[in-house]
């Protein structure tokens, strides 16, 4: 019998370091490679559509301010789903999380927004959303840190019924949220002391400078606080945590809800900026599923989601206005997302593994 | 097989003459990021034969052997298996080839049953497991080497030395034709090595090679055929011959010096009281674990534990860390009760505790020597490393750890080092200055100079008049160190007796669970 050809993982001793940054990238391309093919099946061509993405997303001033306008929000998620990823604890709802903060966000906006000037009240709703998605995952990290009981199941489950919440708050007649007396339901807008105005007219907002702060300032905790270095421990080894007097729990349930709080910041990012209303149209984005991505093909780098964030939502808008400009598929943008994280989790393998064909010998015996 | 001998030839050994080696590394080179692990060593093992490793901790003994089973690949030289060249690309390959190796730390699957962990990794099962069948062979074959184990027991469960034994069945059940045990009797207590030995001897009559490496040399004098040194990644002495040699000729090759493992006791008068624990009992699951403990252990003495393994030790440190709470009875560090009050209270209270486990719970594989370091400390809200690598530094240096430096991830350290690491914190106080000092098993796995220096550090602080609890299954060590020994045994003293006036025999008689005629 002829030696059969076989692939070879061989585990890596150690990673070498320009994989960390050609994994990432190579994921990229081959999404675009993926998205190509479908492109060219459905009768497009993939160079114009891409070009056009480009300009569209990258290279026109439009395009720019644009795409860091949308990265705001996915940053924000992006950090979120990292911050609960790096110990581990699968925070698969910032969806839910994000729709809350709009609520909240929204909801003190209507509530006490005319009676107070901006540079209170835009503070309040951010905070305000912070908290709404901090309490949507309260339940989640309470049932994870004192029974085990699986996150990734609790947190997506509640994006179902947040998804629902927002339902109602706009549909149901004679909602707080809701214009009276208009033709179709639709959220009301908060007053102009809780809306912030895009810089230059643009639909880049000041927010986006807070969300990159908040990043960086996540980066330095995690790398030089007791809080980083207990979450370090934690995620490496439980038993070392409990030798040295760590409280796992406390850790746990903190880590979570600070994960839900910036998502929720990501809806009241909405709130004050681009939307200025409670929005039932947001359950099709998608933003808080987009940050699962980001924060995997950062590798849960906060520094490196601000660019992965960033790249994300020139994709994103991109793809959308092509939808305007031609009649290109509607959601290749969301399309590549979905191969991005496929490549990049796929990529893995390769930072992981040492992969290689070889002919096996046959065992004589 | 056409150059066989032409490759043989070329082996260290060739005193016998036309037996190809089983297993032969011919001028091996590993290079780990800022050292050179292993340096054109030339290595090999006849069929039937026991050829041991010996070198200080960091030599690169576990290298050697992670390349001659295809978990490293070599830098530079080959490997060859009855003298044919072989590229071992993967552990599996090296199965493939019959090589085996049963790793210093333990790569058993905890949540797995034994049958399942031995039989994890096979090729030729079926897509529906039929346990009950699969546990009986896995015990047929642990049973033909006399090695008895509970395939159905979860590993987790298990004591280290039943899961070394599972390590050892799981290699024997993939047919392996050359074993390499890397420190395998670190872990046992005599008993155990003695059954391991027998394992060896019937697998060596059975014509199977055995790769042994340790650093307790009177058992290397006993097992070996033949003994190649390492130091620093090269080969620097071979011996050969079973008994002729000595331990004080090994210790002399290795680190170039006589070594002298002397007794030590506390050399004034003890002080007051400081470790206090009255009626002390302890129940996990509805089993109990250690019933009705009392003893004190004062200032400048040290205390011993003696037992086999599994008697209640683990969790007696445990719970006078405050890891583990006491089902009846108290404990008290310097008159402050810390029953109930978390490791860190009992840290202020000037605890040390060098716990069994070291990768994992000791010390976290992930984290740099620094950062290790800072486990058990104070840590500010903001780290602050800066002030702490000086100390990193000269810890290593003080130490003997071999390593980059303070960056080091423990993981990357030998497992010789990696204990020297958590020796290292403990010994050069945390919080407050340390009063109490917990050590379990602390100069296992290390070489013997290493073991002297550690020694003669417990011995410094016992005269600068800590107390110390010595909790070690290697009753040598508990004999000729402490001041007064008690022996556990199923979770009770049994037995306790003044260090001096100890005898091998009423200790191991107790340790066995047999009721010695005397009790104190
Ligand atoms: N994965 C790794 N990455 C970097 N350095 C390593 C790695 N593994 C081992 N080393 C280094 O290589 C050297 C040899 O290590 P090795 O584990 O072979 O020593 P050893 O002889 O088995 O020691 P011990 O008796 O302490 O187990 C050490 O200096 C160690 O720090
Ligand atoms: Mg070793």
């Amino acid at each position: 019998m002829r030696s059969p050809i076989r692939i070879v993982f061989e585990q890596r001793n150690e990673t070498p370091k320009h994989l960390s940054v050609l994994v990432p990238l190579l994921s990229v391309v081959a999404a675009l490679v993926v998205g190509a093919l479908f492109l060219l099946a459905t009768g497009y061509s993939p160079l114009e559509t891409y070009s056009n993405m480009l300009s569209d997303g990258f290279t026109s001033s439009r395009g720019i301010t644009d795409t860091l306008g949308l990265s705001t929000v996915l940053i924000c998620t992006g950090i979120s789903a990292a911050f609960a990823f790096q110990m581990n604890l699968y925070n698969i709802g910032g969806e839910g999380q994000l729709y809350l903060g709009m609520i909240g966000g929204a909801w003190v906006g209507l509530a006490i927004g005319d009676r107070l000037p901006t540079f209170v009240m835009i503070p309040i709703v951010l905070l305000v959303g912070s908290l709404a998605g901090a309490l949507w995952i309260l339940l989640p990290a309470f049932v994870r840190s004192r029974l085990g009981t699986s996150e990734i199941v609790t947190t997506l489950l509640l994006t179902y019924i947040a998804a629902s919440l927002v339902k109602h708050f706009v549909y149901s007649p004679g909602s707080f949220f809701v214009t009276k007396n208009s033709a179709f339901p639709q959220g009301r807008l908060v007053p102009d002391s809780a809306s912030l105005s895009g810089i230059g007219n643009t639909s880049l907002y000041p927010s986006f400078f807070l969300v990159i702060l908040i990043a960086i300032v996540l980066f330095w905790v995690v790398k030089k606080t007791e809080y980083g270095y207990r979450i370090q421990v934690i995620s490496d080894s439980p038993r070392a945590a409990h030798y040295a007097g760590i409280n796992a729990n406390r850790t746990t349930m903190s880590v979570m809800l600070i994960s839900g709080a910036l998502s929720g910041l990501g809806g009241a990012v909405l709130i004050v900026g681009p939307f200025g209303r409670l929005d039932p149209g947001i359950i099709l984005l998608g933003y808080g599923y987009a940050g699962i991505v980001i924060a995997a093909l950062a590798r849960n780098n906060f520094s490196a989601i601000i660019v992965s964030g960033i790249l994300f939502a020139g994709l994103r808008s991109g793809g959308d206005k092509l939808q305007i400009s031609t009649d290109t598929p509607i959601h290749i943008g969301v399309m590549l997302q979905g191969a991005i994280l496929l490549f990049a989790l796929g990529g893995e393998a390769f930072r992981r593994y040492h992969i290689h064909a070889v002919r096996t010998e046959r065992a004589t015996q | 097989m056409t150059n066989a001998s032409h490759e043989v030839a070329k082996g260290p050994h060739h005193a016998s003459g036309a037996a190809p080696s089983a297993l032969s590394a011919h001028s091996i080179v590993k290079r780990f990021p800022g050292v050179l692990a292993n340096d054109s060593v030339d290595f090999d093992v006849l069929p039937g034969e026991v050829h041991t490793l010996l070198g200080e901790n960091g030599a690169g003994k576990s290298t050697l052997a992670a390349m001659l089973c295809g978990l490293y690949q070599p830098d530079a030289g080959y490997i060859t298996r009855n003298g044919e060249r072989i590229s071992l690309s993967s552990p599996r390959a090296g199965l493939q080839h019959g090589i085996a190796m049963v790793h210093q730390h333990f790569r058993l699957v905890e949540r797995f049953t034994v049958a399942e962990n031995v039989i994890l990794g096979s090729r030729d099962l079926s897509y529906k497991l039929n346990r009950s069948e699969l546990e009986d062979k896995v015990a047929a074959v642990a049973e033909s080497y006399g090695l008895p184990i509970e395939p159905g027991a979860t590993v987790g469960d298990l004591s280290v030395g039943q899961r070394q034994r599972v390590e050892i069945v799981k290699a024997l059940y993939q047919g392996a034709e050359i074993l390499l045990l890397d420190e395998p009797t670190a872990v046992l207590v005599p008993a155990e090595v003695e059954k391991l030995f027998e394992n060896v001897h019937a697998m060596t009559k059975a014509g199977k090679s055995i790769v042994f490496i340790s650093h307790k040399l009177g058992e290397v004098v006993e097992i070996s055929d033949r003994v190649t040194v390492l130091r620093n990644g090269r080969v620097t002495g071979h011996v050969s011959g079973r008994g002729t040699t000595d331990t004080k000729e090994l210790a002399r090759l290795m680190v170039g010096r006589d070594i002298e493992l002397t007794t030590q006791r506390a050399s004034h008068a003890t002080g007051h009281e400081v470790l206090q624990i009255r009626d002390l009992s302890l129940t996990v699951g509805g089993v109990s674990v250690l019933s009705d403990i009392s003893f004190n252990v004062h200032a400048g003495e040290m205390v011993g534990i003696a037992g086999v393994a599994g008697n209640g030790q683990r969790e007696l440190a445990d719970t006078i860390a405050g890891l583990m709470s006491p089902t009846s009875g108290s404990i008290a560090i310097s008159g402050s009760l810390t029953t109930d009050r978390g490791p860190i209270h009992a840290r202020e209270l000037g605890l040390a505790y060098v716990p069994e486990d070291r990768l994992g719970m000791g010390l976290v594989p992930s984290m740099s020597i620094l950062d290790n370091l800072l486990l058990t400390r104070d840590r500010r809200v903001v780290v602050d490393r800066t002030t702490v690598r000086p100390e990193a530094t000269r810890l290593i240096e003080q130490f003997e750890i071999k390593a980059n430096g303070p960056d080091h991830m423990a993981r990357k350290l030998s497992g010789g080092n990696a204990q020297k690491v958590l020796l290292a914190r403990e010994l050069s106080g945390g919080r407050t200055a340390t009063k109490l000092l917990v050590v379990c098993s602390p100069t296992r796995g290390l070489d013997v100079g290493a073991i002297e220096t550690v020694r003669a550090l417990l011995d410094d602080a016992r005269s600068a008049g800590q107390a110390i609890l010595l909790i070690s299954e290697d009753l040598d060590e508990v004999m000729s160190l402490s001041d007064r020994i008690f022996v556990l045994y199923r979770g009770s003293v049994v037995h306790e007796t003044p260090g001096e006036s100890a005898e091998l025999a009423t200790v191991g008689a107790a340790m066995a669970g047999l009721k010695p005629e005397g009790k104190s």
